[in-house]
């Protein structure tokens, strides 16, 4: 219950944060909003101060900063983030539009990057200094320090350009995924079998694994038995907190692949002064990890009951 | 784990399939779908065959009948009539009627957009025919019926405040799926009045970044890639896999200059600007065109390049002089000064045209050698418009399209008659701008034309760089591929895949 | 997942040194390069446009024939620059706020800690996007933004660290014996926070070089020209057929910086 209460008031700063802040941008953005809507909506051919002087009467650009703050929060407060200013559609189904494209790339990559860390770790904690251990510490410690959009150039420079075996950008088909996925997995399973390969090795060198062993578990057994769970528990804790590397990732690499998602359309939003786009945008993203954290403090109460107290 | 395992195999076994292994066409673009409004996206519904216009324009500029089969002015020149052709359905069915297109044009003059500009007091729907009637005599009329904002939609593409909500054209492909930002799917239309296009399914996709694009025309992931970087043109050159087209379009990469700004309001100086630029350097090495401008116009826009204009050259030492008679001197740092200013100004451009930024990379060590120094803005396009209207702007490196509409009037009228957010500022001369209202009227022909781009070329109220090429690569196996230089049409129902 | 536990100590040692030494490359060529070799980083010559390395460019040159050595030395002096203010200034901030709200406890604590946990719900690279747009001036952007997500890291290890060392025995008997706020925290609590302060500040600073790198990248960070490495990788990305090198240098001394202050921080792995 605390963890909720917590995590409301989290929440609800996070909403208030970005509401203020947007609302800043709006106001404070260098050069004049209208002109920036105009470009964005008339592209550089036909942006002039006519097709501006359209926009700033539709919109109501012009007016009193305090009033236009209550009525911006207020509109927050009702989960009314309003039109889009480029395209007039509601933010809220653009990012419904866009929501999807991001999450299915998002899970890919986790998915990607559980396959790929975790059991590689596992088996490095097994035995600690050994071969597989040391070798892993040196290609973790390598990929992380990878930034995300160096991995995506990198990757593109191989199997894109190179090899021509992937497809550099895209979306709608399986292949389209593999890329922008690998650009993300990559660094985060880095860090998982690290934290696998600590947890492992922790717990294998606890008696109680020991006394698993001794008392006629094969190995098999015992690691299944006894240490997935325990180890999955640092892995959780650690994914929550890893859904901000991996939300900003995603902004990156979703620029860099033209998948259609809120990192895209967060970015776009930004350069064309789509302040409501900005605010719905960040707000999904903001809430999403809140949310993702709190499902994953309360899972992890679930599987190790001792953190539930 | 199984279906994760299940899915991945599925994932590789696509990634080793063929790119085009359907009847579906790839077009790739860096225009992003707005919404279903004509007035802000309409240019990718035209280009991609999905609506049309009353005149439509060959390569060289002279109009063609679209949905229209025939246009005359009545004596005075102030109410033109214009045949619609039979038969004609949109893509919900209904007919494509007299109401209907008068209509539609109604609504798109009064958006921001070309036909806002045109003296046009009413349209009137008439048996077969719409008449527009305006307030003074204007020849360029039909060409301005050509430009996207002027595409004609069913009645039912309207919602309310007459923004564009659904997209219901006439044209050979018919919307199967929109999905702004970045796609949209379309398939032949059965109704359609002309010959049906030769492949059934098109496919649209924004991509933004330029390098991106190149890729994907590289990996073969797209069949008709548009716009492409200097770099990835010479690259995609030597590949197998696709064909690079290139051709001169009327568009101009010119310097925007402010000639209210105490450092340039004489001609002498926008004159020593230009003497500075060293115009075949950077078509050769950045822009990798054959050659650099020689006034505002390419040959290819044959009734506006004037031959007998003194080419603009390259010649710094003239240059200094030319500044020096105005009074600047050479600071100690190399930059020159007069009465205690420097000769120090930003030059804004935009990233959009991938181009733009390294060429003002490049004018800002060309400039610095007469002793000019120029900090470079790189920001949104909208920033040459603003800083137009508040007087803000020093240089801005713009692409100007000149084929806005299939005339290059239009443009000169919006321009510099007297002056506009992507022409003129600061500068007006009363002679250039009767001369472009009688072309305009259609009562000015080549002598006025002459006229205009020599004012132009002596007095540099901008300052031309480059004629613009428009880039297309176009995978293997698909044939009949053209580029509009009017920009208004990507061709598509004319392409075959061969296979 | 203390280090004890994850690697002998020699090997964490041997690692360190090696984070150090790939630092102090980095900056050596980023300094005393262009001692060594004169040029300007923004000098063209195109005739020279993507040809080789030569003794005045020992890296060769771009797209529009400039000395990719210069560029990159002056690009390694960016962002470090623009890292090392955004991080000295969160440090600071998050130490003083830190402290404070571990002392007075009580709302100040509270709220301090609600806006804390509120902007770590928060991708950072959003809020320099944001603060960017809202900032004029690329540079102070950048600044003020990292400044904004980093001083957040400080502010929690320094609470939590303060907190334990003001409930301990020792600084109870010192406050007994009627030392000030000042010498308590001198001795006590510096101590305690100053090794884990090293190590978030190497962290913050990787992560402010990737900050400025990637929103480089995706051209909403430091603009052309300006050599940033971001900016240079995307620039020369189109002539990689072409000119290999030009586009690895800045992708090779990128990860070298990264790589170095990784290992630089230790292994510490949220």
């Amino acid at each position: 219950m605390n963890t909720l209460v917590t995590r409301g008031i989290q929440a609800l700063m996070v909403a208030v944060l970005i509401g203020a802040a947007t609302f800043a941008m709006m106001r404070a953005l260098p050069g004049d909003a209208a002109y920036r809507i105009a470009a964005g909506r008339y592209g550089y051919d036909n942006v002039d101060t006519a097709a501006a002087d359209a926009v700033r009467d539709e919109l109501g650009l012009d007016g009193p900063a305090l009033p236009a703050l209550l009525h911006w929060l207020g509109d927050l407060l009702r989960l009314d983030f309003g039109n889009s200013l480029v395209s007039g559609q509601p933010v809220i189904a653009e990012i419904g539009h866009q929501l999807g494209a991001s999450l299915s790339l998002a899970a890919v990559a986790v998915v990607l990057s559980l396959i790929m860390g975790p059991p590689l770790g596992i088996l490095a904690g097994l035995r600690p200094g050994g071969l597989l251990d040391r070798g892993l510490l040196v290609v973790s410690t390598g990929l992380k320090a990878v930034p995300q959009f160096l991995m995506a150039l990198i990757l593109i420079l191989i199997l894109s350009v190179q090899f021509r075996l992937l497809p550099a950008a895209g979306y709608g088909a399986a292949r389209h995924f593999i890329l922008p996925a690998l650009a993300l997995a990559l660094g985060l399973a880095a860090v998982n079998a690290r934290i696998a390969r600590d947890a492992m090795a922790r717990i294998g060198a606890m008696p109680f694994y020991s006394f698993a062993q001794w008392k006629g578990l094969s190995r098999r057994q015992a690691l299944l038995h006894h240490g997935l769970r325990n180890v999955s528990v640092p892995l959780l804790t650690y994914l929550g907190l890893q859904f901000v590397t991996l939300v900003e990732g995603v902004v990156v690499v979703e620029a860099i692949f033209g998948w259609p998602g809120i990192g895209h359309a967060l970015v776009h939003a930004i350069f064309s002064r789509d302040v409501p786009m900005v605010q719905g945008t960040a707000l999904c993203l903001g809430l999403g990890f809140v949310l993702i954290n709190t499902a994953i403090d309360l899972l992890t109460a679930r599987i190790d009951p001792r953190r539930a107290a | 784990m199984k279906h994760t395992l299940a899915f991945l195999a599925a994932a590789l076994i696509a990634t080793a399939l063929p790119a085009q292994a359907d009847d579906t066409l790839d077009v790739v673009a860096q225009f992003e779908i707005q919404s279903p409004e004509p007035s802000t996206t309409g240019y990718i519904f035209t280009r991609m065959g999905i609506t049309e216009t009353l005149t439509h324009a060959d390569p060289q500029g002279v109009l063609t009948p679209g949905l229209a089969t025939d246009w005359t002015a009545d004596g005075d020149g102030l109410s033109w009539t214009f045949t619609l052709r039979d038969g004609v359905r949109f893509h919900d069915g209904t007919a494509m009627t007299a109401e209907a297109v008068a209509a539609a044009l109604d609504i798109a003059r009064t958006k921001p957009g070309p036909l806002a500009k045109t003296p046009i007091t009413a349209i009137k729907a008439m048996d077969g025919a719409v008449v527009i009637t305006l307030s003074d005599p204007f020849a360029a009329l039909p060409a301005y019926l050509a430009h996207f904002s002027a595409q004609i939609l069913a009645p039912a593409a309207y919602g309310a405040e007459d923004a564009g909500v659904t997209v219901i054209g006439t044209g050979p492909y018919k919307i199967t799926d929109l999905a702004p930002p970045l796609s949209l799917k379309a398939e032949a239309f059965d109704g359609y009045w002309g010959p049906a296009p030769h492949v059934p399914n098109v496919r649209y996709s924004a991509v933004s970044r330029v390098e991106t694009r190149a890729l994907m025309a590289e990996s073969g992931d797209a069949d008709f890639v548009f716009g492409l970087d200097p770099a990835s043109v010479a690259r995609l050159g030597l590949s197998d896999a696709v064909t690079v087209h290139s051709v001169a379009i009327p568009r101009v990469l010119l310097i925007k200059v402010n000639a209210d700004h105490p450092a340039l309001s004489e001609p002498e100086a926008r004159r020593a600007l230009s003497l500075a630029i060293d115009r075949e350097g950077i078509a050769r090495a950045v822009l990798r065109y054959p050659e650099g401008a020689t006034q505002l116009f390419p040959p290819s826009v044959g009734a506006w390049h004037n031959d007998s204009l003194v080419p603009l050259a390259h010649d710094p030492g003239k240059a200094k002089e030319l500044l020096q008679g105005l009074g600047w001197t050479m600071g100690g740092d190399g930059i020159l000064t007069r009465n205690g200013e420097r000769f120090a100004l930003t030059l804004t451009t935009y990233p959009d045209r991938p181009e733009l930024p390294l060429v003002a990379a490049v004018l800002e060590q060309q400039f610095r050698a007469i002793g000019a120094e120029l900090t470079i803005n790189t920001t949104n396009s909208s920033e040459i418009s603003a800083g137009h209207a508040d007087g803000s702007l020093d240089l801005g490196l713009i692409a100007r399209n000149f084929g806005l509409i299939p005339n290059p009037v239009g443009t000169i009228l919006s321009d510099y008659a007297p002056t506009g957010d992507w022409g003129a500022m600061g500068w007006q001369n009363d002679e250039i701008t009767d001369l472009a209202r009688s072309v305009g009227r259609g009562d000015g022909g080549a002598p006025a034309r002459a006229r205009i781009t020599e004012i132009l070329q002596t007095e540099l109220p901008i300052i031309p760089i480059a004629w613009y090429r428009q880039t297309l690569a176009v995978a293997k196996g698909v044939e009949g591929a053209v580029i509009d230089p009017w920009e208004r049409t990507f061709g598509l129902p004319e392409l075959r895949l061969s296979q | 997942m203390t280090d004890a536990v994850m690697i002998p100590r020699r090997a964490g040692h041997a690692l360190r040194w090696t984070g150090a030494a790939l630092v102090a490359a980095s900056l050596i060529l980023a300094v005393v390069g262009p001692l060594a070799v004169p040029g300007d980083p923004l000098a063209q010559s195109l005739t020279k446009a993507l040809s080789g390395p030569e003794p005045a460019a020992p890296l060769g040159y771009d797209h529009l024939g400039r000395s990719i050595f210069h560029r990159l030395a002056a690009a390694l002096r960016l962002s470090p620059a623009i890292a090392i203010a955004a991080v000295l200034t969160a440090g600071l901030a998050g130490l003083v706020l830190g402290t404070w709200a571990a002392a007075r406890g009580g709302w100040t604590d509270r709220i301090l800690t609600m806006l804390a946990d509120a902007l770590l719900a928060l991708p950072g690279l959003l809020l320099v996007l944001m603060v960017l747009a809202i900032v004029p001036g690329t540079a102070p952007g950048f600044w003020a933004g990292l400044s904004l997500v980093l001083w957040v890291e400080f502010f929690r290890l320094t609470r939590a660290a303060t907190r334990a060392v003001l409930a301990s025995p020792a600084v109870q008997a010192t406050r007994l014996l009627g030392f000030g706020p000042v010498y308590v925290f001198r001795t006590h609590i510096w101590p305690e926070i100053a090794p884990m302060m090293l190590t978030a500040a190497a962290f913050g600073t990787a992560t402010a070089i990737m900050a400025i790198a990637a929103l480089g990248f995706v051209h909403v960070g430091m603009r052309a020209p300006t050599p940033e490495l971001g900016l240079m990788m995307v620039e020369l990305l189109p002539y990689w057929r072409e000119a290999p090198l030009a586009l690895l240098s800045p992708v090779m001394a990128t990860f070298a910086l990264l790589l170095g202050l990784t290992l630089l921080a230790g292994s510490r792995d949220t």
